[in-house]
């Protein structure tokens, strides 16, 4: 019975060991965006929101936001219309095609990124694509995508089939039976996907370093280049709006499916 | 489906070739759907890696990043007799070794306390691995250096208590490099092993621990040879992803010749010493490496999860 008791606390203690390292350094970062001075220490002396003033004056910040949102919304159009479509193709038919596509989806997300962002570099330097807006877009819907497609197969795998014959046998076009029979029963999973598709670019950061300039970084570039020369707790502030814009994304997806079923996708 | 009452009413040939087509028209507009992606991989993935590897095969040029149109192994040959190159890569294949064995046995044991939890405990464990996962890896590396630099957290609890006399420098150094790796690539391991604990029956562990089963021996036994999958997912994704680390190694390692990282040399090499055919042969190289070394580790991991059954 002793020993029982040990083991269970023992348990008990391990796991809430790696829930406080998991979650500590983000609180780190939150906790410091609040400092008054401008040396980054845990805990600081004092508090006070002068870097939150700070930031809404620093233009270099304020573009590098305009540019993360239009790259994310780029990304998740493309990645969302790219994954729910072939996720859909891959349930009608599981042929030659889809046994291609699935591995060849998956493969991109096992690349470390700094090659990926070395050939998509090259790549794009001889396409004559450098440091656009389009390249940084099509570089995170190969991330992006993957996850989309993954989840609508989940889903797709979850939908009555027969909802989608019962409308064409009533004389519904393809079309009209998508939007009228698929569509209501797998929104959830496509505002899903899009929700993530969304979060990975504002957060991917190694490809975004590769193929952005200074007129298209985005937050993450500039953190990096803003922590290599001073550290400051600017950037604390910056990754708390990113934090926070995370938390907001995991709350609606939670609220739209459930976080069980959220994480087994996410893996 | 939809076929078969208005196939019932017709004669048995015809009919057959009623439902070829249709079949036919089925995959048709199956492989319309996915087309585009299909493309998109082609244009976006495939053919860039192709480039790579026939940049790696050019000559080097004085004026250009490299020689269009030449065909040369000297980019290899310069990578594999290059000490730097050579030093980042034994670095890097260190350090992923070590960040992906302690992530792996970590993720495993947090996978298992989540399976075995319920209610708002659950809620708040998974919570904890899908925040710091859809965090970017900036935010991931920064926030370490506050809490293992000198004059950091962990230091002046460390002298507080005292269990240490002057300050440990984990921050710049490979201590820091490992932690930080591990924290990036640990909620992916953790979802990897839970999605896999998740379809497993409780009842096989209970069945072990009335047949006689210590605890741990029960998991060891029983949990870990059935999450095996999982485990291995893991082990991939956490070597592949540190073995090409940037950030962590990045901002957290001291940057001292014999410990920088493959990936902040290929950037050099990229970025600055502009030889593309010794950067992309580099990038080659490693990702054959990396290939081969998960091989090895996966033929390992299933090995040992047969043994593990028996014992």
């Amino acid at each position: 019975m002793h020993r029982e008791q040990f083991e269970n606390a023992l348990f008990r203690a391990g796991y809430l060991a790696i829930l406080v390292f998991m979650l500590l350094p983000l609180a780190v970062v939150v906790v410091t965006s609040f400092a008054e001075s401008g040396n980054l220490a845990f805990p600081p002396e004092s508090y006070s929101l002068v870097h939150y003033r700070a930031f809404f004056e620093q233009t270099r910040w304020l573009s590098a936001f305009d540019n993360s949102l239009l790259v994310g919304v780029g990304t998740t159009i493309v990645a969302t219309t790219l994954g729910v479509t072939a996720a859909f193709g891959h349930e009608i038919d599981d042929g030659r095609a889809g046994q291609v596509l699935a591995p060849l989806v998956l493969v991109p997300l096992l690349i470390p990124p700094i090659i990926l962002g070395i050939s998509m570099r090259v790549y794009f330097v001889r396409a004559g694509l450098e440091a656009s807006y389009l390249s940084i877009v099509l570089a995170h819907t190969l991330w992006a995508t993957p996850l989309v497609y993954f989840v609508m197969r989940s889903v797709f795998s979850r939908f009555d089939w027969q909802l989608l014959d019962a409308a064409k046998d009533l004389g519904a076009g393809p079309i009209r039976s998508f939007v009228y029979a698929v569509l209501p029963n797998v929104k959830h999973g496509i505002f899903v996907g899009a929700l993530l598709a969304f979060i990975i670019s504002l957060q991917e950061f190694v490809m975004a370093l590769f193929l952005s300039s200074r007129s298209t970084e985005t937050i993450p570039v500039v953190a990096w280049t803003q922590i290599r020369q001073s550290l400051d707790p600017m950037v604390s502030v910056v990754s708390t709006f990113l934090i926070v814009i995370s938390l907001i994304a995991i709350v609606i997806a939670t609220i739209a499916t459930n976080l069980d079923w959220l994480s087994k996708q996410l893996s | 489906m939809s076929g078969t009452h208005s196939s019932s009413a017709l004669p048995a040939p015809i009919a057959r070739l009623w439902e070829s087509l249709r079949e036919r028209s089925r995959s048709k507009r199956a492989l319309l759907l996915m087309a585009p992606l299909l493309v998109f991989e082609l244009l976006l993935f495939v053919a860039p890696f192709l480039i790579l590897l026939r940049i790696s095969l050019t000559d080097g040029s004085q004026d250009l990043r490299y020689a269009p149109g030449t065909w040369s192994i000297s980019g290899y040959g310069e990578v594999f007799t290059t000490d730097v190159l050579l030093n980042a890569i034994t670095y890097s294949i260190k350090l992923g070794l070590l960040a992906t064995a302690i992530t792996v046995v970590i993720a495993t044991f947090y996978a298992y306390a989540i399976w075995r939890s319920e209610g708002l405990v659950k809620s708040a464990l998974l919570f904890s691995v899908i925040l710091p996962l859809l965090t970017t890896l900036v935010i991931k590396t920064y926030a370490f250096m506050p809490l293992l630099s000198p004059n950091g957290t962990l230091n002046d609890v460390l002298l507080s208590l005292n269990l240490i006399s002057e300050p440990i420098q984990f921050v710049p150094g490979t201590v820091g490099v490992v932690v930080g790796q591990v924290y990036i690539v640990l909620p992916y391991a953790v979802l990897a092993i839970y999605s896999v604990l998740a379809t497993m029956d409780w009842g096989i562990v209970e069945a072990a621990r009335d047949l006689g089963a210590s605890r741990p021996r029960s998991v060891l036994e029983v949990v870990v040879p059935q999450a095996m999958p999982g485990i291995i997912v893991a082990t991939v994704i956490s070597f592949a992803w540190s073995v090409g680390a940037y950030a962590a190694p990045g901002l957290l390692g001291d940057g001292q010749n014999k410990a920088r990282a493959f990936a902040l040399v290929v950037e050099e090499q990229l970025l600055t010493n502009l030889q593309w055919e010794v950067a992309t042969a580099y990038a080659v190289v490693m990702l054959l490496l990396m290939v081969v070394s998960i091989v090895l580790l996966t033929a390992t991991l299933n090995y040992f999860g047969g043994e593990f059954e028996y014992a």
